[in-house]
């Protein structure tokens, strides 16, 4: 203790300024909320009213320190909370972006919780800080370089997940499903932190910004390079892309997931299908991003290159298969949980494929901004795809497919809003899934045309076959709904819950239409100076005035020469 | 009226979210004051065009007549950007010419007639006529969109409300019927969409900016784009760009058309719609591929087309023959219509495979007059299911005399899908088989694909006649001596498209030459010269080297 101390006046271990933790505002509050849901219930009761409204309070904190944080991150474009040794954790537009994402996320799954189970949950502090811990886990996963809080911001995501998975104690499937989730998500994260450890052993470091150029380094002079040194660099990296994988649930390591979305309750398996693929995905473009921007730093060698594309090659079959599998699994599903489990299997292969292109040149900034339309727009259309099957499951007590039988008549408003965000889930214009895939169309299409290699353009025509695929089975759910005729009674279906599907069926017709453009302005907003975007764009830092000066010259500059 | 055609494609729009809001028992009667609307602006489009408003006697008699493309040709020009970025524009641009005018003007009639005709609905009234009306703005939205991308939103929201219609509404197997017909589509959308992303960059490439353009006039007219996307050096994943792109193109198209092999949707589709859709479907659905064809294939591929000329006649004729032979063996009514349209609508493919204006003009009225006599053959027949409750051929007979009002409609009605002299599917199909012998010239497989086109006039004729004999031929049956007479709203329905079919088989030139030839012949005109520039600009390096 002592040691430590001596440490710290010796300046050996960093400490923050107030200015730079006040970047971190967004997740300090969050730290504070989840204080208080400890702390407050044994003032305020355990009732679900009770947790909500501290629930809310801390939500619009965290919008309000968010919205703060941006207006002090847009003019420059990276703050980072680092010692001097590297980024620890980085605030630039993208992260602020994710975190708005996700409080959005959260609120429409508040609702849902409202609607669905507030009512008979006895438990209700207990889920939100596990909620909100994962929340935490995932916006931090966004927010890092290093390798270490990268493995520890995992685990904090997937730690509360496992338990939330399992929250209803009753449910023997949901405590079948949080055991097969953990299991695999422990071996998964072991896999990971093995490999996080061989990267740490080879270069000596664990921030990935200084990783990534002798990487490139290797890459361009792999006839000097021993082989073993190059098996164990190998098997690192395939070790650590396994932990992410899991997190998006690419294939092979997608067998958690319909289990687990069956299993789980529905608020859960909502804010799993989302948030946890898209903090996983948004992670590993950032590492990806910041290796190319140390191959385009280091002038393109042409070994680099090319296993750079091998590392590109890796991401995009893995993509594809990801997708194809997800499409065909959902088709013989009875259960709709289930079958929309597969849907998100699939989503995760199409948003995967940007990671395929995000290493093409000029193509950054455009996947970027494909990553922020198709999120917004996938957050949309399965709070509503779940919020309507949470629905169903409220009232009919099962989500078979059997139960959707002619819910066209029986509950006229939310079928219609179920089949329109079924319908964007295909992908059908005009409506926002449409929008998405069209920019994905377009980021696969601009790097075709910018590396003019075949398996891009084979890549393209892959996805937009896979939206046929993907057609019969969201079309089997509708079917049910509209073509099987039955004479079952009608339902009497929660206002509330109708009215959240239907709010987000409308921003998907009119993302889809007017408000397109819009949308694609204010996406700029969060997509420009991306950490480790570019090089060109690391050198143009401009500094907020408020930052106390030399440390920060220091570390930017030091960011220049790493590049 | 400025924004003309918006109103136009949205009216049916307005009529839609009308319906929606307001109790299911006025949705009928919105719903016809929408189609109403939106026929009377479609007619009003005449105005402009009809003799006295130009002082110009030439202009008079062929409007549209300036270069394809041009601003003068394009008439009610709307375009405002849509989707902006970096380098790129989406836009919102809608444009009428001699393309698009009769199309459109055949829409509006169709879909007022079918929404006529949708009395037969019995249930769920406010979700079918909700349905009806955005199906209306999508097949208008496809025919006046000039951007690419606009043109694939509307092709695309077609397909959502017919999926409904079909397989809501429709007859037993419905569901199969509108999963088949979703499927069939969604594959020809996927090829669509990847030809206009592709389209969009190598324009790009080719005018050497970072950016293309979705401008289909554009990327039909400008030289520099079209000799780069007709060249055979220029290659997308190793494939001669311009071939893969046609061939997206073509089977994206050809699957709406449908011709044989991608046909198979439609016997299913028409004989489980309900009749106001198989009208729907038959008239200007069909109508959609043989379009795409005439707007973006052809004048984007000048001489891609020109090498695939013996393939699309060979499709045609394939279909004629084909579905000629198809309906013969058919004992269900609805079916029988239902191939004869594949059957038709394969001289349309021949038509255009010969890239000469009789050709063109053959096929553009084939279409036309195919949208009006099989609207009128699919309600002939919905009379008679409404009233027998089946549509077996075989247990029908001498209906004539019955209903004899309605079975001399039904032979007006079928002679003009026959094809007979003074009706309006002679016309196209002359034209067609005319413009192919003299094309013989330009393809030596033009005058055995004539004959064979010839050939297929009587087997239709044979199975129309065939079926004329056993359903309104013959004493009347003792089953349906009962059977009231058509009622007046049949009647209603029935009159209008036997005039058209009797007006445009004896006055072809007034009623639709006159509107369309100009826009025909000035693109068989742009697609030979372009044909021909891009063939010159690519013998010229290899003559100037050889000089040397």
């Amino acid at each position: 203790m002592i040691n430590i101390l001596g440490q710290v006046a010796e300046g050996q271990i960093w400490q923050p300024t107030l200015t730079e933790l006040s970047y971190f505002a967004p997740e300090l509050v969050l730290v504070a909320t989840l204080l208080l849901l400890l702390i407050g219930p044994l003032i305020a009761g355990r009732g679900s009213g009770a947790t909500l409204v501290m629930v809310v309070v801390g939500m619009v904190a965290a919008v309000v320190a968010n919205l703060l944080v941006m207006n002090q991150v847009v003019t420059g474009p990276v703050s980072g909370l680092a010692p001097a040794a590297g980024h620890m954790l980085l605030v630039d537009n993208f992260s602020i972006f994710f975190k708005f994402f996700l409080l959005l996320f959260l609120l429409g799954v508040t609702v849902l919780w409202m609607v669905g189970s507030a009512a008979t949950e006895r438990n209700a502090p207990e889920f939100y800080i596990l909620l909100l811990g994962s929340m935490l886990g995932m916006s931090l996963m966004v927010s890092t370089m290093n390798l270490l809080l990268m493995v520890m911001a995992i685990e904090l995501a997937s730690l509360p997940s496992y338990a939330l998975v399992a929250f209803d104690k009753r449910n023997r499937p949901g405590a079948e499903a949080a055991i097969k989730y953990v299991i695999f998500g422990g071996t998964c994260a072991a896999i990971m932190m093995y490999g996080v450890s061989l990267l740490f052993g080879v270069f000596g470091t664990l921030d990935f910004t200084r990783i990534a150029p002798q990487l490139v380094e290797i890459f361009e002079n792999l006839a000097q390079v021993p082989a073993s040194k190059l098996a164990l660099l190998g098997l690192a990296l395939l070790a650590m892309g396994a932990g992410i994988a899991f997190k998006i649930s690419a294939v092979p390591f997608h067998f958690w997931c319909p289990d687990v979305f069956q299993g789980a309750k529905i608020e859960v398996t909502t804010w799993l299908s989302v948030a946890s693929k898209a903090a996983g995905l948004c992670l590993l473009l950032r590492l990806l991003q910041v290796l190319a921007g140390s191959a385009h730093a280091s002038g393109h060698g042409f070994s680099a290159a090319f296993y750079l594309q091998v590392v590109t090659g890796v991401v995009a079959v893995v993509a594809a298969v990801t997708c194809l599998l997800g499409n065909l699994a959902a088709y013989r599903q009875q259960s709709v949980k289930r079958l929309l489990a597969y849907s998100s299997i699939a989503h995760a292969g199409y948003m995967l494929m940007l990671g395929a292109i995000v290493l093409t040149g000029d193509v950054t900034q455009l996947v970027w901004q494909t990553v922020v339309i198709y999120l917004v727009m996938y957050l949309l259309m399965n709070l509503g795809a779940f919020g309507a099957t949470a629905l169903v499951i409220g009232q009919t007590g099962s989500d078979q497919l059997e139960n959707f039988t002619g819910l066209g008549r029986r509950a006229p408003a939310l079928a219609a809003g179920l089949a329109i965000c079924l319908f964007s889930l295909v992908g059908i214009p005009p409506l926002g899934g449409f929008i998405a895939k069209w920019w994905l169309l377009w980021a696969l299409g601009q790097a075709a045309m910018q590396q003019m290699h075949w398996w891009l353009w084979a890549l393209l025509l892959w996805a937009s076959f896979n939206t046929l695929l993907s057609l019969f089975y969201y079309l089997r759910v509708i079917r049910q709904m509209y073509l099987v005729n039955d004479d079952r009674p009608g339902l009497k279906v929660p206002a509330g819950g109708v009215v959240l599907i239907n709010v987000c069926a409308l921003l998907l017709l009119l993302s889809g239409t007017l408000l397109v453009n819009p949308i694609r302005q204010k996406v700029g907003r969060y997509t420009d100076h991306i950490f480790g975007q570019s090089p060109a764009s690391i050198v143009q830092v401009n500094q907020p005035q408020n930052i106390s000066g030399n440390q920060l010259d220091g570390r930017s500059r030091e960011r220049i020469d790493t590049q | 009226m400025s924004g003309h055609l918006s109103w136009l494609i949205f009216t049916p729009t307005i009529g839609a979210v009308l319906c929606l809001i307001l109790p299911g028992q006025l949705s009928r009667r919105i719903a016809m004051l929408s189609t109403i609307a939106a026929l009377l602006l479609g007619v009003l489009l005449f105005r402009d065009y009809l003799p006295g408003g130009s002082p110009d006697p030439t202009v008079q008699r062929q409007v549209f007549g300036s270069s394809y493309g041009s601003a003068e040709a394009l008439k009610h020009v709307e375009r405002v950007t849509w989707i902006s970025g970096t380098n790129f524009k989406i836009e919102y641009y809608l444009g009428v010419d001699g393309l698009s005018f009769p199309l459109v003007v055949l829409t509006v009639l169709i879909s007022f007639l079918a929404c006529w005709a949708s009395f037969t609905i019995k249930k769920a009234h406010k979700g079918y006529y909700v349905l009806f009306l955005l199906l209306e703005t999508g097949m208008l939205g496809v025919f006046l969109a000039l951007d690419f991308f606009l043109f694939f939103v509307f092709w695309e929201v077609m397909l959502l409300p017919m999926y409904f219609l079909i397989g809501v509404w429709g007859g037993a197997r419905k569901e199969y019927a509108a999963i088949k017909f979703f499927l069939f589509t969604l594959a020809g959308s996927v090829f669509l969409l990847v030809a206009i992303v592709a389209c969009f960059f190598f324009s790009g490439r080719a005018l050497g900016e970072p950016g293309g353009t979705f401008d289909i006039i554009a990327l039909s007219t400008n030289p520099t784009i079209l000799k780069y996307f007709n060249d055979p050096a220029t290659t997308l994943a190793g494939y001669r760009f311009g071939s893969m792109i046609f061939l997206f193109l073509a089977v994206g198209f050809a699957i709406k058309v449908p011709t044989v092999p991608f046909h198979t949707w439609l016997p299913d589709a028409h004989v489980e719609a309900p009749t106001p859709i198989s009208m729907i479907l038959a008239g200007v659905l069909l109508k959609m591929g043989a379009y795409g064809f005439f707007r973006i294939a052809y004048p984007l591929f000048p001489t891609i087309v020109h090498d695939w000329a013996f393939w699309i006649g060979l499709v045609g004729v394939v279909s004629i023959i084909y579905g000629a032979l198809c309906a013969m063996a058919q004992t269900d009514f609805k079916k029988l219509v239902a191939y004869s349209s594949i059957s038709h609508m394969g001289y349309v493919m021949l038509g255009l495979a010969i890239l000469s204006p009789t050709g063109f003009q053959g096929a553009m009225f084939q279409v036309l007059a195919h949208g009006i006599s099989s609207p009128m053959c699919f309600f002939l027949v919905g009379v008679i299911y409404e009233r027998a409750h089946h549509r077996e051929i075989n247990r029908l007979g001498g209906l004539w005399l019955t209903m004899p009002t309605y079975g001399s409609m039904a032979t007006l009605g079928f002679f003009a899908s026959l094809g007979l002299p003074a009706l309006c599917g002679f016309i196209g199909e002359a034209f067609v088989v005319l413009g192919t012998f003299r094309a013989k010239e330009s393809f030596d497989w033009a005058v055995p694909m004539a004959i064979l086109a010839a050939t297929g006039a009587i087997l239709t004729a044979g199975y129309i006649l065939w079926m004329i004999q056993r359903v309104y031929l013959g004493p009347a049956r003792e089953e349906y001596r009962h059977y009231p007479q058509a009622t007046r709203t049949e009647l209603s329905i029935l009159a209008p498209l036997g005039l058209l079919c009797i007006v445009m088989g004896v006055l072809p030139q007034q009623t639709v030459f006159n509107f369309m030839n100009g826009t025909l012949n000035q693109l068989v005109g742009h697609l030979n010269s372009a044909h021909q520039q891009i063939l010159q600009s690519m013998i010229q390096p290899l003559a100037s080297a050889a000089g040397m």
